[in-house]
């Protein structure tokens, strides 16, 4: 689905991603762990087209995604969250779920006046959707508050709601779980589980708990100083003697 | 009688920089859109309008309809550098292109008789309302344009479209990360509030029957922003009341000049430093304005 080759992306004189590559399969889970400031957010940058790389190249489906913009990208079915959630402070729940709803009528102003009965069809089958989703992550006594007024965690499992409401065949997952409750937190990655299965899209996680990976991941690249330094699958992860190293020379 | 006379002047003006008000309200208040250069469209929708009608001898109806493209295609050329620059800087470029097309109309005068003006502009249907009534008539032509504003605009607002300009507006890279043309948004937008600007402009000019590159100076502009900064953003509703306020003001001291004892070029600095105060005022203690943002519930 996802082919990463030899991606570079420098900032001044330091290398953010050295000869990064990836390989993301149909239908699956893959995890991106790595100590704080080893590239990851970047690598998600890059691919999602928030960031324009030095060097290497990126296929989605088979296609060139790089160089395009963000908007495209996502276009394609390849959609991102954001580490730090991105909530409109001034849109309820409800109105970012319907924003981020795929292959809406109405987005332009000509459509807007003059198909209003179309437009109210598409907002009223999404509306049904945006409430399900919202159910499913508990946030639907919130729906008609001020996505600016969530709590971080909130914030997080809304953004995993817009990400639904668009469909898209791969998405992007930058840290999912923080500042999310545990309870929570597994029944997050429960559902992630389940709509891998039932809808078969693909995953690739940003993720620093260790549970988190071993418990849904099927495969697991590691970045330390903007390389790849390791890949397979979470138990052979947790065995790496280089990994190891990294991450408790990094604390 | 005068004062009867003077209270329609002020409502009819109140009701064209409502229209101003509402257009700014649209590119601001929904679409984070700082625009400096607001009175540009209303100076093309004036100079439009007035100048086919006078020079070419076009139909009212048809120099209006022209008035208000043209100001949305300026909208479009407004946009453009959107792509480029981030929203402070181009607000700034904006105040520039409100100053250009200013300049274009005081030198350009084979086309726009320069700092003379546009004189003659006849009044529109006159043949057919009695005299006495005509002020009533374009005051009641006004209130029409309005509400058909206030529904065109909010049904563009409540619809999915007004939904992406708001998240426009609040987060612009969560917009993009969810495959909406951005630029294309606002490139909408700015042809929308171009039209209901160029609209205002004509208004203007039919009623003001006379118009000159003096109308239009930047000073507009921040009458316009000061009827939103005190009306509230994000609503229509708060453009209006906006209107009402600062005109009533701006309108009404002008005539109150004299009875105070000062020269009136003191009155008309006094004027702003009045508003300018008004406006910190309410950025400090009130920002969100008199009327709120309306908070969009789904049910």
């Amino acid at each position: 689905m996802l082919t990463i080759k030899n991606l570079e992306k420098r900032f001044g004189s330091l290398k953010a991603l050295d000869d990064v590559s990836v390989e993301v399969e149909d239908d699956c889970i893959v995890g991106l762990i790595g100590p704080n400031g080893s590239g990851k957010t970047t690598l998600f940058n890059v691919v999602s087209g928030f960031y324009e790389k030095d060097g290497g190249e990126i296929f989605f489906k088979g296609a060139r995604i790089d160089g395009l913009p963000p908007n495209k990208i996502a276009k394609k079915g390849l959609c991102r969250t954001f580490q730090v959630s991105k909530a409109p402070e001034k849109m309820t729940v409800l109105e970012n779920m319907l924003l981020a709803a795929e292959h809406q009528i109405g987005e332009d102003p000509f459509s807007a006046l003059f198909m209003r009965s179309r437009v109210q069809k598409s907002e009223k089958t999404n509306l049904e959707r945006a409430l399900e989703l919202l159910d499913m992550l508990q946030l639907s006594q919130l729906k008609n508050d001020y996505a600016g007024d969530l709590s971080g965690g909130q914030k997080k499992l809304l953004s995993l709601g817009r990400v639904f409401m668009l469909k898209p065949d791969m998405i992007l997952l930058d840290e999912p779980t923080a500042g999310v409750n545990p309870t929570l937190r597994v029944q997050l990655m429960e559902a992630i589980r389940q709509l891998q299965k039932m809808e078969r899209k693909a995953f690739f996680i940003i993720e620093h708990s260790m549970k988190v990976i071993s418990s849904i991941c099927d495969k697991v690249y590691v970045l330390n100083f903007g390389q790849k330094i390791a890949e397979g699958t979470p138990e052979e992860i947790q065995q790496n003697e280089q990994v190891l190293e990294a991450y408790l020379s990094g604390a | 009688m005068p004062i009867i006379n003077f209270i329609i002047y002020l409502l009819t003006m109140i009701g064209i920089y409502s229209l101003l008000a509402m257009s700014l309200n649209f590119q601001v208040g929904f679409t984070g859109l700082i625009n400096f250069g607001q009175v540009a469209f209303f100076c093309i929708g004036a100079y439009t309008s007035s100048l086919l009608v006078v020079n070419a001898g076009v139909p009212v109806v048809v120099a209006f309809l022209a008035a208000m493209a043209l100001s949305g295609i300026f909208g479009y050329i407004m946009s453009i550098p959107t792509k480029s620059l981030k929203s402070d800087y181009w607000a700034i470029a904006t105040l520039a292109s409100g100053e250009i097309v200013r300049l274009v109309a005081l030198n350009e005068a084979w086309l726009t008789a320069g700092p003379f003006g546009v004189m003659g502009i006849p009044q529109i249907l006159k043949d057919l309302i009695p005299k006495d009534a005509y002020p009533v008539f374009y005051l009641l032509f006004v209130i029409a344009c309005i509400i058909m504003v206030y529904i065109f605009l909010s049904m563009l607002t409540n619809s999915p479209f007004g939904r992406n300009l708001k998240a426009i507006r609040d987060e612009e890279e969560l917009c993009l990360s969810l495959g909406k043309d951005t630029q294309q948004l606002k490139l909408q937008a700015m042809i929308v509030a171009g039209t209901v600007g160029g609209l205002a402009g004509s208004l203007f000019a039919f009623y003001i029957q006379f118009i000159s590159p003096e109308n239009f100076k930047p000073i507009e502009t921040f009458l316009m922003w000061a009827m939103i900064i005190v009306g509230g953003r994000g609503n229509f509703k708060g453009a209006i009341i906006g209107a009402v306020v600062i005109q009533l003001f701006n309108v009404s001291t002008r005539f109150l000049g004299n009875y105070v004892p000062l020269g009136s070029d003191s009155m008309a600095a006094l004027r702003m430093m009045i508003i300018g105060v008004l406006i910190i005022l309410f950025l400090l203690y009130r920002p969100e304005g008199l009327i709120k943002e309306k908070k969009k519930i789904y049910d």
